[in-house]
C-alpha cells in the first residue's frame, strides 16, 4: 500500500523540482537557455506521463472533497484528519451515552412494568427471555 | 401487501383491535378465538417474509397478548457503544494528530514546495476546487513536444515582470530557537549539549596552543643555555631553526 504512495510521491517531487528549475530558467531567460528550456519542457511531459501511470495503482483511493477546501485555503490538510477524528470520537461518546441511557431506561421500564403488569411481563419475558442489561 | 400485514398481526377479520390491544400491549382483551381445525396463520408464513424487514413476532407467540412485538436486534452489530477508534486501530493516528498541536499552514505540511502556497488558491485561480469544477479541456495522453512544437516556446530574453516572479519567493521562516537563546542572555542556561560544549573545547585548545608553544620554546631555550655549545640568543634561534 505504502509503495504506491511512495512511487507517486517520488514522481511528484521530481515534477515539482523540474518545474522549479523551469521557473528559474524562465525568470531570467537568455538565448543560450533555449536548449535547456526545451529539455525541461519535455521532462515536464515525461513527468506528467509518469504521474498518469500512477493513477492506475491508485484508482481505489478516495479523497474527501473537504480536504481540497483545506488545501485551497492554504491550511494544513492534517487539520482535516485531526478534526475528523475529534468529531468521530465526540459522536461516538454521544451515541454511547444515548445507548447507555436507553439501556438503563429499558431495564427500569421492565422492572416497573413487572410491578404493574406482572402476568404480562412474565409472558413477555418468556418470549424474549430475560434481557441482559447490556 | 395488506394481506401479509394482516396475517402478521393475526387479524384475518377486518375489525381492527381497539383500546389497549391496538397499542400492541393488551392485557384485557385476548385475541379472537381460532377455529379448532385451523392452525395459527403466522405459522403458515414462509420464512422469507422475514427478510423484507424486521420480524414482528415469533410464531410461538401468536396467541400471546402482545402485538407489534419485534425481535431484539442482534447483539453483534457494531454500534457507537464500542470505541470505534480503538476498533479500527486508529489510536496511533489519534495520538499523532490530536495529541500534539498540528501546524496551521500548508507550507508546514509541504515545506519543500516552492512558492507562496499559504495564500488562498482562489486568488490566483490555482484552487483544486476549480480543477474539479472547470476541468481543463485536453486530450487523454501526453505526447512529447517535437522540434516544430518547441518553436512555440521561444522566449524573450531578460527578467520576468515582477508579478510573475512570486513562484521563487519562499515565505519567511521563523527564527530558530538557537538564535533566540543568544538574544536572551538572562534565561537560565540549558544543560550542556555536546554541540554546545564542543566549540568551547576547541576554543580552549586553540587558546592553549600558543601558550604551549611558548613553554616549549622556553624549555628549548633553557636547554640550549645549559648546553655546552650554547652560543647565545641568536645562535639558539639558528639552532632551533636548524633542528626544524
Amino acid at each position: 500500500m505504502a509503495e504506491k504512495f511512495d512511487n507517486l510521491e517520488e514522481h511528484l517531487e521530481k515534477f515539482v523540482e523540474n518545474i522549479r528549475q523551469l521557473g528559474i530558467i524562465v525568470s531570467d531567460f537568455q538565448p543560450s537557455s533555449q536548449t535547456g528550456l526545451n529539455q525541461k519542457l519535455n521532462f515536464m511531459i515525461t513527468g506528467l506521463q509518469d504521474i498518469e501511470k500512477c493513477r492506475q495503482q491508485l484508482h481505489d483511493i478516495n479523497v474527501p472533497l473537504e480536504v481540497f477546501e483545506y488545501i485551497d485555503q492554504g491550511r494544513n490538510p492534517q487539520l482535516y484528519t485531526k478534526e475528523c477524528l475529534e468529531r468521530a470520537l465526540a459522536k461516538n461518546e454521544q451515541v454511547k451515552g444515548k445507548i447507555d441511557t436507553l439501556t438503563k431506561f429499558k431495564s427500569l421500564l421492565i422492572s416497573e412494568l413487572g410491578k404493574v403488569f406482572p402476568e404480562e411481563m412474565a409472558k413477555y419475558k418468556a418470549i424474549h427471555g430475560d434481557d441482559p442489561p447490556s | 401487501m395488506t394481506e401479509i400485514f394482516s396475517t402478521l398481526f393475526g387479524q384475518n377479520d377486518a375489525q381492527p383491535p381497539t383500546g389497549p390491544a391496538a397499542m400492541g400491549f393488551a392485557p384485557g382483551k385476548p385475541p379472537p378465538p381460532m377455529p379448532p381445525n385451523q392452525a395459527p396463520v403466522a405459522a403458515q408464513i414462509p420464512a422469507q417474509h422475514g427478510d423484507e424487514g424486521p420480524t414482528l413476532r415469533k410464531p410461538g407467540a401468536m396467541n400471546e397478548p402482545f402485538y407489534l412485538l419485534r425481535e431484539l436486534p442482534v447483539g453483534n452489530d457494531l454500534t457507537g457503544n464500542t470505541n470505534l477508534i480503538t476498533h479500527y486501530n486508529l489510536e496511533h493516528a489519534y495520538n499523532k494528530f490530536c495529541g500534539k498541536k498540528v501546524k496551521e499552514k500548508l507550507s508546514n505540511f509541504l515545506p519543500e514546495l516552492p512558492g507562496m502556497i499559504d495564500c488562498p488558491g482562489a486568488q490566483d485561480g490555482s484552487s483544486l476546487r476549480s480543477l474539479i469544477e472547470k476541468n481543463p479541456v485536453c486530450g487523454n495522453s501526453f505526447s512529447p513536444l517535437t522540434g516544430a512544437l518547441l518553436t512555440g516556446f521561444r522566449l524573450h530574453t531578460g527578467p520576468l515582470p515582477e508579478q510573475y516572479r512570486l513562484m521563487h519567493i519562499q515565505p519567511p521562516k521563523k527564527k530558530s530557537k538557537h538564535k533566540h537563546r543568544h538574544h536572551r542572555p538572562q534565561d537560565p542556561l540549558p544543560p550542556e549539549t555536546p554541540s554546545d560544549s564542543d566549540p568551547k573545547k576547541k576554543k580552549k585548545k586553540r587558546d592553549d596552543d600558543p601558550d604551549r608553544k611558548k613553554k616549549k620554546k622556553d624549555k628549548k631555550k633553557k636547554k640550549n643555555r645549559h648546553s655546552p655549545d650554547h652560543p647565545g640568543l641568536p645562535g639558539s634561534q639558528t639552532n632551533s631553526n636548524s633542528l626544524r
